[in-house]
């Protein structure tokens, strides 16, 4: 009974770091520090669909021999779960080696793997890789171990599908569901560091503000869901023609902004031209038509405009493409401080 | 062989089903085990469509649907579909554990596959 209780201890300890970790390197090496306290093995690992990442916990005097066959191992189990066989050659394989225990004897040399347990991680029936415990010892494993064995892959599985929605969690934050580009949220945060980065250092910073052309026709002719593939067109197309370091955000419901650092005015002139072509030029599928959209797009730039704040760079561009729509739309229009004192 | 003989035959398979899956879910847990459950039917299921009326869930097997599709099967049709069956899920187990799932399930798995060939040997 005692050693019922003791388990269950190390085993809820366990789950608790698992719980506290935050990627799976981490979560391999929480499960692993407890192991060894409920069984006597040589290495863990978990293999990761995603990457074909393999993360080994492993006593440190196994020899390569054995982590091949642990490798082998896992490999050969989740080709038989997938029905399909994955190359050992294409495992990205990261091996943590740790004294496991010290007052276990140090592993043969010559040793090769003798007994494992290995289990499936899946989430919503979907197999996403593979935990497994390995000893250089035959039948080292009993009904017991794979129950306990099972608690710990749970979750590990359980945390793993929690980082996950975390994550979703995270990008709904910042990215715009329809377009895929960063939402509002995003663009003011981004906006505000680079604004502050420009500002301190003295380095160029442009705003490009861009509006589709009677974009309203559009929904009111072909519907919404319509004007959405136009969006999404043209959000495609913006990401497809800025630098690395430039932010593409939506800024509005037919509105984006591009923010990019280290471009002058002459820069940035170049790149909305650019993009204002490549819209004009393009024909977007809208029902059984094809359609073919323009944009307006206004231009600030710091130091060239000479704005004092991010908030004035903003307003700046906002009156450039407010010119350039009463200009006659599809063009780019640069800040004027004659026209706008 | 009369329509008794196949009732029984899948009575023997679906409670047999149901003790292994209530064995081996303490071991492993139902998730998994449906996950194991449902990769041994795809291997069967194209050569056994009543397969296809398994169903699984967390709660646990239910052969409920199979006894409309077999209605008109011989028993050794049945038999043979299921020993399929059985053959693909142990392969799982033992691919997964070696002996550990196996050794808990064959006092129980094999008096059971003897008790089904001796109906089908009456035949």
């Amino acid at each position: 009974m005692k050693l019922v209780f003791k388990n269950l201890n190390v085993l809820r300890s366990m789950i608790n770091d698992i719980n506290a970790s935050s990627d799976l390197k981490e979560i391999v090496e929480s499960a692993g520090a407890n192991l060894s306290a409920l069984f006597d093995f040589s290495s863990f690992g978990m293999f990761w669909k995603d990457g074909h990442l393999l993360h080994l916990y492993q006593e440190e005097s196994c020899p390569p021999s054995f982590t091949q066959g642990v490798v082998k191992q896992i490999i050969k189990v989740y080709s038989a779960l997938m029905g399909e066989t994955l190359d050992v050659e294409r495992v990205n394989l990261h091996v943590e080696k740790k004294m496991l225990n010290p007052d276990q004897m140090r592993v043969d040399p010559m040793a090769t793997l003798k007994s494992h347990l290995t289990l499936p991680i899946a989430l919503e029936g979907e197999i996403l890789g593979c935990i497994s415990i390995n000893s250089d010892q035959p039948n080292a494993f009993d009904a017991q171990d794979l129950q306990f064995f099972s608690v710990i892959g749970y979750q590990m599985t359980a945390t793993i599908e929690h980082l996950q929605r975390l994550s979703s969690v995270k990008n709904l934050a910042i990215y715009d569901t329809l377009t895929g580009l960063y939402n509002r949220r995003y663009f003011d945060e981004k906006f505000g560091t680079e604004a502050q980065q420009a500002f301190v250092n003295k380095t160029s910073l442009s705003l490009v503000l861009i509006d589709i052309d009677h974009f309203k026709k559009v929904n009111d002719t072909f519907g919404h869901p319509e004007g959405d593939k136009i969006l999404r067109g043209v959000a495609t197309l913006l990401k497809n023609s800025v630098r690395k370091k430039d932010t593409v955000a939506r800024y509005g419901g037919e509105e984006f902004i591009l923010i990019l650092p280290e471009a002058n005015l002459e820069g940035a002139s170049m790149i909305a031209e650019r993009i204002r072509k490549l819209v004009e030029n393009t024909s977007f599928d809208i029902g059984n038509a094809h359609l073919n959209a323009t944009i307006s797009l206004g231009i600030s730039s710091f130091p060239s405009h000479r704005a004092r704040s991010k908030e004035e760079l903003l307003k700046m561009a906002d009156l450039a493409l407010y010119r350039a729509k009463g200009e006659g739309r599809n063009r780019v229009s640069l800040y004027d401080p004659a026209q706008n004192p | 062989m009369g329509k008794g003989s196949s009732d029984q035959i899948l009575e023997l398979y679906s409670n047999l089903l149901l003790e292994i899956w209530e064995d081996v879910s303490a071991l492993i847990g139902e998730t998994i085990l449906a996950l194991l459950f449902q990769l041994a039917i795809n291997k069967v299921e194209e050569k056994y469509p009543f397969f296809a009326a398994v169903h699984l869930s967390e709660e646990g097997v239910s052969l409920e649907g199979v006894k409309e599709r077999v209605r008109s099967l011989p028993a050794v049709e049945i038999h043979r579909g299921f020993q399929g069956f059985m053959t693909h899920l142990f392969d799982l187990f033992t691919t997964l554990s070696e002996g550990v799932i196996t050794r808990e399930l064959f006092p129980k798995v094999i008096p059971k596959v003897k008790e089904a060939e001796r109906l089908i040997s009456k035949q």
